[in-house]
């Protein structure tokens, strides 16, 4: 394809100015994104007597994160951390899929009542389940299990996924179901032969966001969890005591944490641009 | 018949002997609390206790951000998640009829009386439910390197004048700083109201819930003397400048950050802090740091001490064998003299069996000015009231106060008494 | 009983419907049904009094006056500010430059921390001491702000926060709903002539339309309900006057342990949004297609 001579921003500026101009407000913009972070980082190197007037002083120490890593439940933590939300995606999006494509591709009663019931249960706020939720858990002898602790993160992808997912499948053209079934494909066949292999892009995006999402996940894990699931978020959470906040530890578990959530992002964003596409 | 019962339990016991303490081993206690160094060190008797006697003490942290509504949502639910629970003043009396009494542990008779008061910790029936974990209150710290302890300001109005003169002189950059906001409101609202002949409800200082009552939960907002606690509060940060413009958000972990670095010359903070203070790992101010009374207001001449207890309790809902087994080691938990001088060196909080409080106090300063000052105080203040609206109360006053403190000076006593009524209503 | 067509439209949902009944419905309904009992949870008596706890909370002035208003200002200024920026950045983004790809993962940098941690490291960094933003502005002489206890500027905060934590995922979806778009009306406009400004009106937007009305319905549900930062971030204050109608409902639920009460401020919410966003797509959908 010829090159197309895009419309310019500042047209009246020399190339040259509106190269500067382009980027210092880019890397304005990138340096305000990352700030936070950035600044959580250097937090996190900071010895503890320093961890709030960071500015000030300008000795740093890996201490924190020694610290963090000999206490021997941070490795377990990750890795159950790293299971959950492998598990809640794979599994969100098992479920997910099919229901979107369900609401995408059948009209009728039973269409518009499911994706009447996905969207009031979207609105409910977490604040008047999550408690329920703990005694729900509690009675099924779930709490503080692997299982209970999977299932909510799978059932609070169902709403919003299933909404994007029917929109993926809109933008997909059925005939070449319709074409497949003709050649006697079951609807099944139809389904997962032809319809999914054509949203993976879409799911695959989905799947980096409810990666990201569930990794980061603090009010369930720490309402369905006790000792023996600890997951990240809940190590974190422990250095909010009712003497104080471990600034510096929780800090250096953060970094330890935005690491796998970094290469996620970073490996994953190519699908995520080239997927998400109502 | 008889005999041979007997002849079998000897024969038990020489087995359950020989094969060491196998049996025993499967016994464990589980405990539910909060990472922090005063419940760390007294776990660490539970464990020096399970050690001993064949009993596995499974820690079960909890964060401070959900600890409350989790803990009584299982005591509701009879579920057996823990068998010890960390025990606070603050819910008392909303867990009272959900916990074990805890009268039969015979070493409750070394605590301290007043912190286990019935007002506090008792149920309908009148019993106790609390074994104490550790005395927690807060005095008012100085930097010791600045002030001189006959410099040290005894009234609010010499807090003002010594905090000017050190900011004039350029040795910090603030006199006071303290937590203000919800849930912080003791360091910097409630030591100064109490100093001044006031609280969140009147009459001041009234904690039998009875007499509260009959007042008709009265609110102090309305009070000339919460007017004045506010205005002088005001006055610190806008007109003389002693605190920062930013405290009336502060939590306690951002002002003893400040007070940490050096930058204020007093603050008000839980003994526990301390250790911390005294940590060159953490702190900027070690070994410059040192306690007092509280300063007082003008309508009050007689010094006062805040003492409060965190304790540890049982679920009303285990069973009876663990009950027994709990308050086994809950009762050699209070006799460990050695665990109990090691908890009070790593925080600073005097440990639960007053009876070793003599000794500690010849050896330590510190504890020599917190008996003095506090534990053997005639005239203590409790820090939390004991009904189970307190919280729903204690934020209807915070929120009022924190509103009247960041407006204009003269809209206090107008924004105090819009917000009375939400208080009084808050606690019905 | 069923057709061959129903059973297999009844299999597609029924594993989502099963985990959404037994994880989020059957929780709801308990909550629901604590709304209209006596239900402290310490003392859970868990008698009927039908409508006291909603009578309660709507005629609460506090609700009304304060929290509502704030709770719409916020979903409208914070689902505005993501959409604007989000465009922006997803425009930006999709021309070709030299360092897109490491510019694209820096935008994605607030998805990757937990929001709870980087509420709690903004609170610190807008402290009137130590926060960094007071320390460069007196370094450059200007005055440092108590930014948290005056009530604008604590709530831009919570608002910048906000939008800071989303405008990635407006990023992203714009980016691919703009990728998606046929090259050919830009290509025609590019020869025409047009102005910048005329293409992504009479372009870009109307075409971009689907992605934005999704968009923005899904994000101001998730608006209306936010919780985590701002109850980190200032707890409300100061004095109740930044809080949020989630904030409300949890106060009274978690902080004063009534569970009735806080329920039944909770689904009082729910159903505000719930109308809200029908009303919210059809209006987006009509301004888009104008």
């Amino acid at each position: 394809m010829a090159m197309v001579n895009r419309p310019q921003f500042l047209p009246w500026l020399p190339p040259i100015g509106r190269k500067t101009l382009f980027a210092l407000a880019v890397a304005f913009i990138c340096f305000a994104f990352a700030f936070p972070v950035l600044w959580l980082i250097l937090t996190s190197l900071r010895p503890e007597s320093g961890v709030y007037y960071v500015h000030r002083g300008t000795e740093f120490t890996l201490a924190s994160f020694a610290e963090v890593l000999s206490d021997e439940r941070i490795v377990a933590a990750f890795l159950n951390s790293a299971l959950i939300s492998t598990l809640a995606t794979v599994f969100s999006l098992l479920v997910t899929v099919s229901s979107g494509y369900m609401l995408s591709r059948f009209t009728g009663p039973a269409s518009r009542l499911w994706f009447g019931t996905i969207y009031v249960f979207r609105c409910v706020p977490y604040i008047s389940w999550v408690l329920p939720l703990y005694f729900v858990t509690q009675s099924w002898g779930l709490y503080d299990t692997y299982t209970g602790l999977l299932l909510p993160h799978i059932a609070v992808h169902i709403c919003f996924f299933s909404w994007l997912m029917k929109g993926f499948f809109d933008g997909i053209d059925p005939s070449m179901e319709y074409a497949a079934m003709i050649d006697g494909c079951t609807r099944w066949g139809a389904f997962i032969r032809v319809a999914v292999p054509s949203a993976l892009p879409a799911i695959s995006a989905l799947a980096v966001l409810c990666w990201l999402f569930t990794w980061n996940e603090f009010l369930f894990a720490l309402i369905l969890t006790g000792n023996r699931v600890p997951v990240i978020t809940v190590v974190m959470a422990q250095f909010v005591t009712e003497m104080g906040l471990r600034w510096n530890l929780m800090a250096a578990t953060a970094v330890m944490a935005l690491l796998p959530a970094f290469l996620i992002a970073l490996f994953g964003q190519k699908y995520v641009i080239r997927g998400l596409r109502i | 018949m008889q005999g041979l019962a007997r002849w079998f339990v000897a024969a038990t016991a020489a087995l359950v002997a020989a094969t060491g303490s196998a049996a025993a081993q499967v016994k464990e206690l589980r405990i539910g609390y909060q990472p922090s160094p005063i419940q760390d060190a007294s776990i660490a008797m539970f464990e020096a206790w399970g050690a001993k006697n064949g009993v596995k003490i499974v820690k079960v942290p909890n964060s401070y951000g959900v600890y409350v509504e989790k803990m009584t949502a299982s005591l509701t639910s009879n579920s057996d998640q823990y068998d010890v629970i960390w025990h606070n003043d603050d819910w008392g009396q909303t867990w009272a009829h959900l916990l074990e009494p805890t009268d039969d542990v015979e070493a409750n008779k070394f605590g301290s009386k007043w912190s286990m008061s019935p007002i506090v910790f008792a149920n309908a029936q009148g019993q106790n439910t609390v074994v104490p974990m550790g005395q927690t209150f807060s005095v008012f710290f100085y930097r010791s390197d600045l002030v001189k302890p006959e410099e040290v300001p005894k009234t609010l109005d010499e807090l003002v004048t010594m905090s000017k003169k050190l900011q004039a002189d350029g040795k910090v950059k603030f006199g006071y700083v303290g937590g203000m906001s919800m849930n912080h409101s003791w360091f910097s609202w409630f030591w100064s109201m109490w100093a001044n002949n006031c609280d969140v409800l009147l009459p001041a200082y009234e904690r039998d819930n009875k007499k509260l009552a009959e007042a008709g939960w009265k609110s102090s907002l309305t009070d000339p003397c919460m007017q004045k606690t506010v205005e002088y509060w005001w006055d610190a940060i806008n007109t003389h400048k002693i605190s920062p413009r930013g405290m009336p958000a502060y939590d306690r972990n951002e002002a003893n950050a400040i007070f940490m670095a050096g930058d204020a010359a007093f603050t008000v903070a839980d003994t526990l802090w301390w250790g911390t203070f005294n940590d060159p790992n953490k702190s900027k101010i070690v070994g410059k740091v040192a306690a007092a009374r509280f300063p007082l207001g003008p309508d009050r001449k007689k010094p006062f001490g805040w003492d409060d207890i965190w304790g540890w309790a049982i679920p009303k809902s285990i069973p009876e064998e663990r009950k027994k087994l709990a308050k086994q080691m809950l009762n050699a938990m209070m006799l460990d003299e050695e665990g109990q001088t090691k908890l009070f060196k790593s925080t600073g909080a005097p440990p639960p069996n007053t009876t070793f409080w003599p000794k500690i106090a010849e050896q330590d300063a510190f504890m020599k000015l917190l008996k003095e000052a506090v534990l053997d105080s005639p005239d203590k203040v409790r820090g939390a009231y004991y009904f189970p609206q307190w919280p729903a109360v204690h934020k209807a006053f915070n929120d009022a106060v924190t509103k009247a403190v960041t407006g204009k000076r003269e809209d206090i006593a107008k924004v105090l008494a819009e917000n009375a009524p939400l208080v009084s209503k808050a606690a019905q | 009983m069923f057709g061959e067509q129903q059973r297999f439209v009844l299999l597609l949902i029924a594993p989502a419907a099963l985990l959404l009944l037994l994880f989020q419905v059957v929780p709801i309904v308990i909550g629901a049904n604590a709304s209209f009992r006596d239900w402290a949870l310490y003392n859970p008596k868990k008698t009927w009094i039908g409508f006291d706890h909603y009578v309660a909370v709507i005629t609460d002035p506090a609700f009304l006056y304060v929290v509502l208003p704030n709770t719409f200002l916020f979903m409208v200024l914070s689902v505005a500010g993501a959409l604007v920026a989000g465009l922006a950045l997803a425009l930006l983004l999709n021309r070709p430059f030299r360092g897109q790809k490491l510019v694209q993962t820096i935008l994605l940098v607030p998805l990757m921390v937990a929001p709870v941690i980087a509420a709690i490291m903004i609170r610190w960094i807008f402290n009137d001491q130590f926060g960094i933003v007071n320390v460069v502005l007196e370094a450059i002489g200007l005055e440092g702000q108590p930014w948290l206890v005056q009530r604008w500027s604590a709530f831009g905060i919570i608002l910048l926060t906000d939008i800071w934590l989303w405008t990635p995922w407006f990023t992203l979806l714009l980016l691919a709903g703009l990728q998606s778009l046929p090259k050919e009306p830009f290509e025609a406009a590019a020869i025409d002539g047009t102005t910048t400004w005329r293409v992504f009106r009479y372009l870009t937007l109307p075409m971009l339309r689907p992605v934005i009305v999704v968009c923005v319905v899904i994000r101001a549900i998730d608006a209306f309900r936010t919780f985590d930062i701002v109850w980190t971030l200032t707890g409300g204050g100061p004095g109740r006057s930044t809080e949020l109608f989630s904030l409300y409902a949890y106060v009274h639920a978690f902080l004063n342990l009534d569970l009735g009460r806080g329920s039944a401020a909770a689904i009082i919410g729910g159903l505000v949004i719930l109308v809200i966003g029908v009303v919210l797509y059809r209006l987006v959908d009509r301004i888009a297609k104008a």
